[in-house]
């Protein structure tokens, strides 16, 4: 939706809130909602009953553990109880922080595998879709990330958080790699930037010095007389994903908004580093 | 309210008396009868003590150079001097004096110049007590260092607010936190991962659910359908039962683990913050702690601050709710709730003024709150909440180790301040409660401050009245106020104290900024303070009645277009006083002009006289006559006073009717019975009447009465009288006499109308200038008794008497009359008892016989 919808000067588009636990991150939930507030669209809160749950606890021996150590028996109608009574909790959580940035809301609880729940919904309203992961991103999970941009469509871009997610406000930070995705990143950073009341930081990411060289001139060209925008070279050789991820992290952003299968976020690599050192929401474009 | 006294008769035209000249003999009831010689008015220079202008010896009272305090007042000063030099805490002065003395201004002039030699006191300063916060902590301080901490607070907060979240933000601290955060977080997301890896390779699931974890037997990454293990193996089924059940108990001591490590992970974050902190909270309260390196109690405050400081710092990192959105700055620390525990509330400062000293403070209203000072609190949220910030301090902190004056009557009059004051003094200290709760009617928690020493030379002013009620009611009042000085209504007159007067008057001109007064003006105002004081030997030193004269003729002297205020201006002024308040006396000349209230001036009659009485109303007396009769029959000795009997006499007036009583039968009943009934009356008289100043006058009437001779009714009488028939000194002998000379005046004056008065009063004479003029004219006049017979041969015109060798008075005197009808009285009761006797013989013998009597 970011790119298309800020390449097309839509104003708007739909985030999709797909929450998939009954423990789901507050800064995930307020990117979500800033997300929604600067492209004007609204919100689908999507929480998923993952079918494997009815099918766990049809077994006889099946118990769950608590976040206490403690266990039981589990049975279908427990987890159908749990369920159902954590889905409204939620939903009602969603709705005060819209109703409160003015932002409208449709809420679904679905019974599905969660994967194929998101698929749905994304086919059902897209493409200009955004899909917002409710739940916190472990550092181990990055294949999940390439997994959703693999057999999910309908959507442009992915919102995720990391365990250290503490806030949406300070600097937008897009990390721009290819003069390509300058244009769209920039608009949607600079919206974003007037939600938050944050500032706009383009960073500029190469393999190496003559690319950093090249892509700079690019980038100057492209923005002209924008002052205001502030430009960080990076290079790639200057350290692994996690120095990137320290850089950034110094930088104390709000939003980092980057290409998915780019340096940053390759389609098949691993993003424990910077999902293990990101304060902020992290916004993948396709 | 009224003195009173005297009744004449009818005089003779032989009694016409010349003012200035013996009072001639008079003939009242024939032939035989000795007249009385010999009496002489007073002159007319015992009427009124003028002064002399000239020999002021100035022109006008710029010529002056301006008294400084009081004048006459040195046994008071001298007290005062005493009082302040005592240290001891229970040697506190009460200055009692009348009402516009001066002696506040006094006393205030005096101690002021006492303040420099005073060491200036200690400051004082409230500041939280970190461990029990609702006892707030009293710090002393040099002179004038409160402040220098106050805003060293204020330096180290603001500092802090600065220093401490850029520390925490910093490298060096972000990175400490993320390798204890990574350390345990790694620890256990490895637990998870390789519990996790262990499950996937014994294909079992890990599932999240609502509330935790669950297991379940999974194939090619999906959870495998129940019905699809059911056709499993029975062995295969119970070994991946088994193999669930050993996963879960794993993922159970991985979580129980979880609360143990996190409190080791907060344990170590704590110091690692506690060590930043640190750094930041010495470097900020290192200059205030070396400021004050000689103030043990300041640095023990500032360990205790710092301490706090270190445990809670997190209030430096969470930004104020408050902070202004348009100009980005952070809210005054002063005023920002999280900060207000390390702030400093100042209760007393004497630093800041150029030459700082004791204080000296006049505390105008002494309610409790302004004496002892007050909790405040604020409304928040419903309830009232305080905190040490809102100790205000009161009078008594304010003049901590100065003096402190207080009207006596103010304090008395408000709740609780007297008794707050007497603990204070007796317990030495300042302890700020609330009077709700020293009444139990509020059981919310409040502060409990520490109390703070009290060190302060209290001074109450009131009058005398005051004074004796405390000293009689109230035993902890000689206790605490152990000093009195005593300011006197008046001074002797004497040449060197009329000098004293005029430079008093030079110093109000001064002071208020008035028109000078030339010699003969200050003159009258002298002669008006001999009048103030009611005795021609004194001078009034009312300062403020004095000032009040001087400034009303200042007034007059500008109305009349002068420079200079005269003598016209001064007596104007008097008048024009005197006329805004007299109309009640206005209205009681009036109802006797009307003979609406019967009072004769002239002729004579048995039995009547005129009496005087004086009326106070507010600022302003006046004397007004009033007749009083007397009647006598037979009796069996008993003076019948009608005002007792209804109720109207007071006890000093029924105390000198009884007087007169004993006279009589000291006098003419020695020998026999007294068989005399009188009756006694103030005619017209609807209101109490009280004092003995009328027991003469209603003597003169008994003996009119009784001897048949008429008194000259042109008189009017004051004075007590004792049992030996001397005449005793009375009050208000000035409105007394110039009350009577209104009526007279009103009516016209014959030149035989005049007042008895006391001999002891004539010291006392101040008469208006008009009276004096009359008397000098030979108009009226004014007559000084020792005695009874002195006085009745004035009003009958005729000898008294005196006792021959053959026991008998005078033949035709007064005194003889009154005998002979007293032995009269008791030869007709003699014989009366013996018929009486006689018929309740015969009666009850014929009673006897049972035979009818004759």
């Amino acid at each position: 939706m970011i790119m298309h919808v800020a390449e097309a000067g839509e104003q708007r588009g739909r985030v999709v809130l797909h929450i998939t636990s009954g423990h789901p991150n507050n800064v995930a939930i307020e990117a979500a909602v800033r997300i929604a507030q600067a492209f004007h669209s609204e919100i689908e809160s999507l929480f998923v009953e993952d079918m494997q749950l009815y099918d766990m606890a049809s077994y006889p021996f099946a118990r769950e553990i608590s976040l206490r150590g403690t266990n039981r028996a589990l049975s279908r109608e427990d987890i159908e109880r749990d369920l159902r009574l954590t889905g409204r909790a939620l939903c009602r959580r969603v709705e005060r922080l819209a109703h409160a940035a003015n932002v409208p809301l449709r809420s679904r609880i679905v019974r599905d595998d969660p994967v194929q729940a998101l698929a749905k919904a994304c086919a059902e309203d897209g493409p200009w879709n955004v899909v917002a992961l409710a739940d916190v991103l472990a550092p181990g999970q990055g294949v999940r990330v390439c997994d959703l941009f693999a057999n999910v469509g309908g959507y442009t871009g992915l919102m995720l958080v990391g365990p250290k997610a503490r806030r949406t406000r300070g600097p937008i930070i897009a990390v721009v790699e290819s003069a390509d995705h300058l244009q769209p990143m920039l608009r949607a950073a600079e919206r974003m930037a007037g939600v938050t009341n944050g500032e706009v930081m383009v960073m500029l990411l190469a393999d190496g010095p003559s690319g950093g060289q090249h892509l700079e001139e690019q980038v100057r060209l492209a923005l002209g007389d924008q002052t205001k925008i502030q430009l960080l070279r990076c290079q790639i050789d200057q350290g692994a994903p996690a120095a990137l991820a320290e850089i950034i992290r110094r930088l104390h952003g709000g939003f980092l908004i980057a290409h998915f299968g780019g340096i940053l976020v390759p389609a098949h690599g691993d993003l424990r580093d910077l999902v293990s050192a990101l304060e902020c929401p992290l916004f993948l474009m396709r | 309210m009224a003195f009173w006294k005297s009744q004449p008769s009818k005089p003779d035209k032989a009694d016409k008396t010349e003012p200035g000249k013996p009072a001639p003999a008079t003939v009242a009831n024939g032939a035989g009868t000795p007249s009385a010689e010999g009496h002489t008015p007073l002159a007319i220079a015992e009427l009124r003590r003028a002064v002399d202008p000239d020999a002021l010896g100035f022109k006008t009272t710029s010529e002056l150079e301006p008294a400084r305090g009081l004048i006459g007042q040195d046994r008071a000063l001298k007290a005062i001097q005493f009082g302040a030099n005592m240290a001891s805490h229970d040697f506190n002065i009460f200055v009692l004096g009348p009402a516009a003395s001066g002696k506040t201004t006094a006393v205030h002039q005096h101690l002021e110049r006492k303040l420099k030699d005073l060491p200036i006191p200690p400051d004082w300063v409230y500041v939280n007590n970190f461990e029990t916060p609702n006892r707030p902590r009293a710090l002393k301080l040099p002179p004038g260092r409160a402040r220098a901490l106050v805003k060293g607070m204020i330096g180290a907060i603001d500092e802090l607010r600065n220093t401490l979240p850029a520390m925490f933000e910093g490298e060096d601290y972000q990175a400490r936190r993320r390798a204890i955060e990574e350390e345990f977080r790694s620890g256990q997301e490895q637990a998870f991962e390789a519990l996790n890896a262990k499950a996937n390779s014994q294909n079992i699931t890990i599932l999240r659910t609502p509330n935790g974890f669950a297991m379940a037997p999974m194939h090619e990454g999906k959870i495998v359908k129940p019905e699809v293990f059911n056709t499993l193996p029975e062995a295969m089924r119970k070994q991946i039962e088994q193999r669930i059940e050993a996963l879960q108990k794993e993922l159970a001591e991985i979580i129980e683990k979880l609360p143990k490590t996190d409190k080791q992970r907060r344990a170590k974050l704590s110091e690692l913050n506690e060590e930043i902190a640190a750094l930041g909270v010495h470097e900020a309260l290192d200059d205030l702690a070396a400021a004050f390196a000689d103030q043990q109690d300041v640095l023990t405050y500032l360990d205790a601050v710092g301490r706090d400081l270190i445990r809670n710092v997190g209030l430096f990192l969470v930004p104020a709710g408050e902070d202004n959105e348009i100009v980005k700055q952070p809210a005054d620390t002063a005023r920002d709730a999280r900060f207000r525990r390390y702030m400093v509330n100042s209760m007393v400062s004497h630093g800041g003024d150029d030459a700082p000293m004791a204080p000296l403070v006049e505390e105008l209203n002494p309610t409790y709150g302004n004496l002892i000072g007050r909790i405040e609190h604020i409304a928040q949220m419903g309830a009232l909440v305080t905190d040490f910030l809102l100790i205000k301090p009161g009078t008594l902190h304010k003049a901590n180790g100065g003096y402190l004056m207080i009207d006596a009557r103010k304090l008395l009059m408000s709740p609780f301040a007297w008794e707050a004051l007497k603990r204070s003094i007796k317990a030495r200290e300042i302890r700020i409660e609330q009077p709700s709760e020293m009444s139990g009617l509020m059981s919310t928690q409040s502060l409990d401050p520490e109390p703070i020493p009290f060190e302060t030379k209290v001074v109450l002013l009131g009058d005398r009245e005051l004074y004796y009620l405390l000293a009689a009611a109230d035993p902890d009042f000689s206790r605490f106020f152990k000093v009195q000085a005593d300011f006197d209504d008046s001074i002797a007159r004497s040449a060197e104290n009329d000098q004293a007067y005029a430079r008093l008057i030079a110093s109000i001109v001064v002071e208020h900024k008035l028109k000078p007064l030339d010699a003969p003006a200050v003159a009258r105002i002298i002669e008006e303070g001999a009048r103030l004081a009611s005795d021609r030997e004194k001078l009034s030193i009312e300062i403020g009645r004095i000032a009040d004269l001087v400034r009303e003729a200042d007034y007059w002297a500008a109305q009349a277009g002068r420079s200079t205020t005269t003598r016209a201006d001064v007596a104007q002024a008097i008048n024009e006083a005197t006329q805004r308040s007299d109309r009640l006396r206005d209205r009681a000349q009036e109802t006797i002009e009307r003979q609406i209230v019967l009072v004769d001036t002239t002729g004579t009659k048995v039995g009547q006289i005129n009496g005087l009485a004086v009326l106070q109303l507010g600022d302003f007396a006046f004397g007004r006559p009033s007749r009083i009769t007397a009647r006598v029959r037979m009796g069996s000795g008993r003076v019948t006073d009608i005002e007792r009997e209804a109720n109207l006499g007071g006890a000093l007036h029924t105390k000198g009717v009884m007087i007169l009583w004993g006279f009589l039968a000291g006098r003419y009943a020695l020998d026999v019975p007294l068989a005399l009934a009188a009756t006694l009356v103030f005619e017209q008289s609807y209101g109490g009447v009280d004092g003995d100043s009328a027991s003469s006058t209603e003597l003169y009437a008994l003996l009119s009465a009784l001897s048949e001779v008429p008194i000259k009714q042109s008189f009017a009488v004051t004075g007590s009288v004792n049992q030996w028939g001397e005449v005793q000194a009375i009050g208000g002998v000035n409105e007394k006499i110039e009350g009577f000379y209104d009526v007279c005046k009103a009516r016209g004056l014959t030149g035989e109308q005049g007042v008895l008065i006391p001999k002891a009063n004539v010291q006392h004479l101040m008469l208006r200038e008009d009276v004096v003029e009359a008397v000098k004219a030979g108009k009226f006049a004014v007559h000084a008794v020792e005695t009874i017979d002195q006085g009745i041969e004035i009003l009958t015109g005729i000898k008294a008497g005196t006792r021959g060798d053959d026991g008998h008075f005078e033949a035709g005197s007064i005194n003889r009359k009154v005998e002979e009808k007293l032995r009269d009285f008791a030869e007709r009761g003699r014989a009366f008892a013996r018929r009486s006797e006689s018929e309740s013989g015969d009666s009850a013998s014929g009673s006897s016989n049972g035979k009818p009597s004759s």
